[in-house]
């Protein structure tokens, strides 16, 4: 099976956004026959990189089946927005990374699922760097 | 490349070496095994009583006590199994979603560790409820010299118990005239750690008495970057103060699992000197006091606390005093985002 298509945009073509500002986005899926998609899950959530192991957590979520929509298909463009949290901006600091993403999955009726990840920036914090004494 | 089990070296390379699918299974077959075993042992014990087969020799204490471990089996194969069957065909997010809705029921919402408009933020209730005598808040060490102490105590007590048995029955067995050289080779050695023992707990003793307590106090809590506030320092004890300083410190702090081994590194990302004090002469009951501001910089990181990753902020002083070694204590502070900016409501 050819893999499918994941198109996901952030409106307004923004990658810095502040705490409390609206994040919008909109994504679709091509590529796929319209009966093979069994679920899309939409998130928008922020993940640790670093030394040490991952902590995730989601601030939005939205799980989207063929029977939420009217025609059963789920590949046209769909829109959903949220608020964004005043903490934890993202950071980028010795041993401790804070990333936040869009994240968009989709699940294939065989059991199967890829996602795709948008990376945004939230706040505006220096970066940190190793304190020589 | 096929990859070998090896469970006695330490993992190397990526955290994840296998297949997330044969990874999943396999967890599964472990529980779902635990579960058919302990069932069906438990069943035959109980199908065994109930047609009056018991063995008359065992004890009813060895029958309970396998009971108990079957009925473990039982509950941890049947809980290990739910959660593989849950975790089949949900993804992260969706995990992590559920988690979060029940993170926001009342109840658990008011016990957990974070507020609700700062996420991830830690809470500074434990550091704003001991009001200070001349400031706002009298701020909590990381870690009170005084749990060392009572933890070396207790080691050196009951260390130098068992050193002092050992000796007392090995020197009656040499005046008895039949010495158990095996006692009294394993005797020495404990002596010598037991002597050790008392030599570090005197030592850790007089520099916790002698340096004495430090108390730092602030002006205002949490901390705000772009903010000022005011410090009281206040060091007590009867030694001279050969230098002392006050730093504002930053600390990120990360826990990794590497093997079976929990490990935290840490590294100090950010630290400015707000206070330094050299040569200061002891007065006899009463402490040396001084006052300093300290400046949080704009665009510095929030504290921040999750499960594996954290960012710290402190004030850490550190000195030297009389001719004891140099002392260090924390004292931990919470800096909120800048709110200078929006702010979600």
């Amino acid at each position: 099976m050819m893999e499918p298509l994941i198109s996901l945009n952030i409106r307004g073509h923004r990658r810095d956004f502040e705490p409390g500002d609206v994040l919008a986005a909109e994504y679709q899926v091509d590529a796929i026959g319209d009966d093979q998609i069994q679920a899309i899950e939409s998130s928008v959530l922020w993940y640790t990189e670093g030394k040490g192991d991952e902590d995730m957590a989601i601030h939005h979520f939205e799980r989207r089946l063929p029977s939420d929509t009217e025609d059963g298909d789920m590949r046209v463009l769909h829109r959903f927005e949220t608020t964004l949290p005043n903490t934890p901006l993202s950071y980028s600091g010795v041993i401790v990374k804070i990333c936040w993403c869009i994240r968009v999955r989709v699940f294939f009726k065989g059991g199967q699922d890829i996602f795709f990840d948008q990376y945004f920036q939230l706040g505006s914090v220096a970066s940190g760097r190793v304190y020589a004494s | 490349m096929v990859r070998w089990i090896k469970p006695w070296s330490k993992k190397r390379g990526d955290r994840r070496t296998g297949s997330r699918l044969l990874g999943r299974l396999g967890e599964a077959l472990f529980f779902a095994a635990l579960l058919v075993v302990g069932f069906a042992a438990l069943l035959f014990l109980l199908a065994m009583y109930q047609l009056g087969r018991w063995p008359a020799d065992v004890p009813p204490l060895g029958i309970g006590l396998g009971i108990l471990v079957l009925v473990a089996f039982v509950l941890v194969g049947g809980i290990g199994v739910i959660y593989c069957v849950v975790r089949v065909g949900t993804s992260a997010e969706r995990r992590a979603a559920l988690a979060k809705s029940a993170a926001n029921i009342d109840l658990i919402r008011d016990a957990t560790a974070t507020p609700q408009d700062f996420p991830n933020v830690p809470r500074d209730t434990d550091l704003t409820n001991s009001p200070g005598v001349t400031l706002a808040y009298r701020l909590p060490i990381v870690r009170s010299p005084a749990w060392r102490l009572f933890a070396t105590a207790l080691f050196c007590i009951v260390w130098n118990a068992i050193a002092v048995t050992f000796a007392i029955v090995s020197i009656g067995n040499h005046l008895r005239g039949s010495p158990d050289w095996l006692l009294s080779m394993v005797a020495i050695p404990f002596a010598i750690t037991g002597i050790w023992a008392i030599h570090y707990f005197v030592r850790l003793w007089m520099m916790t008495t002698g340096i004495g307590p430090t108390s730092i106090e602030i002006s205002n809590h949490p901390l705000y970057p772009g903010q000022k506030y005011e410090i009281q320092l206040s060091q007590f004890g009867r030694q001279s103060i050969r230098s002392l300083e006050i730093s504002m410190v930053c600390l990120e702090e990360a826990t990794y699992r590497q093997g079976t081994d929990v490990r935290t590194e840490s590294r100090r990302v950010f630290q400015q000197r707000v206070l330094h004090l050299s040569g200061v002469a002891a007065r006899r009951g009463v402490p040396l006091e001084d006052r300093c501001y300290v400046e949080i910089p704009r665009q510095v990181m929030h504290s921040f606390q999750s499960e594996n990753n954290s960012i710290q902020w402190m004030l850490e002083v550190c000195g030297e005093a009389g001719r004891w070694p140099a002392f260090c204590r924390q004292f931990p502070v919470v800096v909120y985002p800048d709110c200078s900016g929006e702010m979600q409501a």
